[in-house]
């Protein structure tokens, strides 16, 4: 089997054609597993790599102050608090948050910075070191600069505070986000401005952040504060991350039908086949074995036929599945995999990443179990006498 | 040349189909086997051509056991010293006369050129070279044949063997086909027919005449 005998292949490829019906019947059902699978994956390697993104830059663990069940400020001195725990090595009061505007039906997402505080994030850090902002600037995004011209906002803009008045700013300059679409709604702006909008006290900010020194401690150090803040709600990275996975909420409902339903029939194809072959298949070996075709040479074109036939169908399920997910962005079953809320609230993406372990995973699964379950019965047919099969 | 050595082959569990026969065809003789349906003509042919093995007693073709060897050497056997025309004619439909005709080779890998003169020859030996590129299927049965006789010599094989060759053609192709094979018997072939055809019987070229009922010599 080392060369490759064409005319082998040729008949191999006549004889798919020779089958029609049959073979578009099994390409259809085999391209449409691969797809389905290979959906499922992109979809969620995609988000993964995502969300693996995101809470790099992530502060190790965030406090946020509850009352009544609805966010609510906390103040500096509990920072000062958390500071006294062993392990903490540093913290920050954060003043962040999501600011609706109106006119335009959209959510920014301001965070207030201080020139003088250490960042998380490489791109909040590059922006700081090239623009001094004053009280009264902010630095936008290019979506939400274009949204902002939308609404005739083009040098300054008006934030409506909690007490209905009026804080404006000028829009110092805008900047690119790049892939990280969970920024590109972002408006940086001076601590004591965001404080000013979402009308917080001068010791109180939205919430508090801190650094581990040894991130295996994160659980437990969550615990200890916890027990000294019980109104507060602790999230650390691990916990964030579980958080966000959580929001792969895919109906597996629907996707477990129709998962179901191209595996069994992909099955039944396999059954089938492995399950012995036609009349007119088996006359054909005898025939092609009574011309003087050995064993080997109706195996190598058998398997040249499941090659081609598995081969193809895999790499158009592979095609289907890259064009359905990474250009159209999983319409109708994109749905299924990803809950409503990842896309619109949290502004997921499904940005092209690909993990070739799964491909390889759904080619072991499908392409050579297609190709034994090809060879072993006419391996069977082969073995027999050719007048046998012919008579 | 082909020797069989107290051959018998049942098939399944107790379907005599040779019973204890001893035969011996020297190169070049035209043989014709003689017997009614069921008497084991074409289990000889098999048995010669290497597609069944005998249930006891030994097929010897050029010194060479050929109920002994494994399939690897059988094919290769079949395909450089036998040629079979059958009843049916066994060809592949949907391909073309020249695929079919071709087909004995495909596994040797040959270079382009000589699969194309190789299948040139034998289709204009046999007459049917106009139709090279169509399908079996829309032949006549006589054109069918021809395509068969082709196949079987494209490999210009030393032993042809033909099983009831002529049971689906009317009599004057079944006359032609018999000129075929006096050409080819001209040319040293040794040439065993199956046949029950009285055609065959007083043919003029024809060696022997053998009888066989119920898996035995008559």
């Amino acid at each position: 089997m080392s060369k490759i005998n064409f005319y082998l292949l040729e008949y191999a490829y006549s004889y798919i054609l020779r089958h029609k019906n049959k073979n578009i019947f099994i390409v259809t059902i085999f391209t449409l597993l691969v797809a389905l699978l290979t959906t499922l994956f992109f979809v969620t390697s995609s988000l993964r790599y995502e969300l693996k993104e995101r809470i790099a830059n992530q502060s190790d663990i965030i406090i946020q102050n509850y009352k009544a069940g609805m966010p609510a400020a906390i103040d500096i001195s509990v920072l000062n608090k958390l500071l006294e725990i062993k392990g903490v090595t540093a913290g920050k009061l954060e003043i962040d948050g999501k600011y609706y505007f109106k006119p335009k039906e959209s959510i920014f997402y301001l965070l207030g910075v201080d020139a003088f505080e250490m960042q998380n994030d490489p791109m909040v850090i590059k922006l700081l070191e090239k623009y001094e902002l004053s009280d009264s600037e902010i630095l936008v995004s290019r979506n939400v600069q274009d949204i902002m011209h939308q609404a005739y906002y083009k040098e300054y803009f008006n934030f409506i505070k909690p007490d209905g008045s009026l804080q404006k700013v000028s829009i110092k300059a805008s900047f690119d986000v790049g892939e990280r679409v969970e920024l590109k709604n972002l408006i940086i702006m001076n601590k004591d401005t965001a404080r000013e909008i979402f009308g917080y006290g001068v010791d109180e900010g939205s919430g508090i952040a801190l650094s581990v020194a040894n991130k295996n401690e994160l659980e437990s150090i969550s615990s200890k504060i916890r027990l000294l803040l019980p109104n507060a709600k602790v999230t650390s990275k691990d916990e964030l991350l579980l958080e966000y996975e959580k929001l792969f909420n895919y109906d597996s409902g629907v996707f477990l039908s129709l998962f179901v339903i191209a595996l069994f029939t992909f099955f039944i194809i396999i059954y089938d086949k492995a399950n012995g072959l036609s009349s007119e298949e088996k006359r054909e070996i005898g025939i092609l074995k009574a011309i003087g075709w050995c064993i080997e040479d109706v195996l190598h074109a058998k398997f040249y036929e499941a090659t081609l036939l598995s081969f193809f169908s895999f790499i158009l399920g592979l095609g289907i599945a890259f064009v359905y997910v990474f250009i159209f962005k999983a319409p109708l079953l994109g749905r299924i995999f990803i809950h409503e809320n990842m896309l619109e609230i949290h502004n997921f993406q499904l940005n092209i990443h690909i993990e070739l372990s799964y491909i390889l995973l759904i080619f072991l699964l499908s392409v050579p179990v297609y190709i034994a379950a090809t060879l072993i019965p006419s391996w069977r047919v082969a073995t027999l006498d050719a007048d046998e099969v012919m008579r | 040349m082909i020797k069989l050595k107290n051959v018998s082959k049942i098939y399944g569990k107790n379907i005599k189909a040779l019973q204890d026969i001893s035969l011996e065809f020297s190169e070049g003789e035209l043989i014709v086997l003689k017997g009614v349906s069921g008497s084991g003509k074409s289990t000889v042919l098999s048995l010669i051509a290497g597609l069944s093995k005998p249930t006891a007693g030994e097929v010897i073709v050029d010194g060479k056991k050929i109920s002994k060897m494994l399939d690897h050497f059988t094919a290769s056997y079949r395909r450089e010293n036998i040629g079979i025309v059958f009843q049916k004619y066994n060809l592949i439909p949907d391909l073309s006369v020249e695929e079919n005709v071709l087909l004995p080779l495909f596994p040797l890998n040959l270079s382009r050129e000589l699969m194309r003169q190789k299948a040139k020859r034998v289709l204009e030996i046999f007459s049917i070279a106009h139709k090279v590129s169509l399908m079996v299927r829309n032949l006549s049965g006589g054109e069918q044949q021809r395509v068969a006789i082709a196949r079987a010599n494209i490999n210009d094989p030393k032993i042809i063997l033909a099983d009831e060759p002529t049971a689906n053609l009317d009599e004057k192709l079944s006359r032609e086909f018999i000129e075929i094979l006096r050409e080819l018997k001209s040319k040293k072939r040794t040439i065993i027919v199956a046949t029950h055809d009285p055609l065959f019987f007083e043919l003029d070229f024809v060696d022997r005449v053998i009888n066989l009922e119920h898996g035995k010599l008559l």
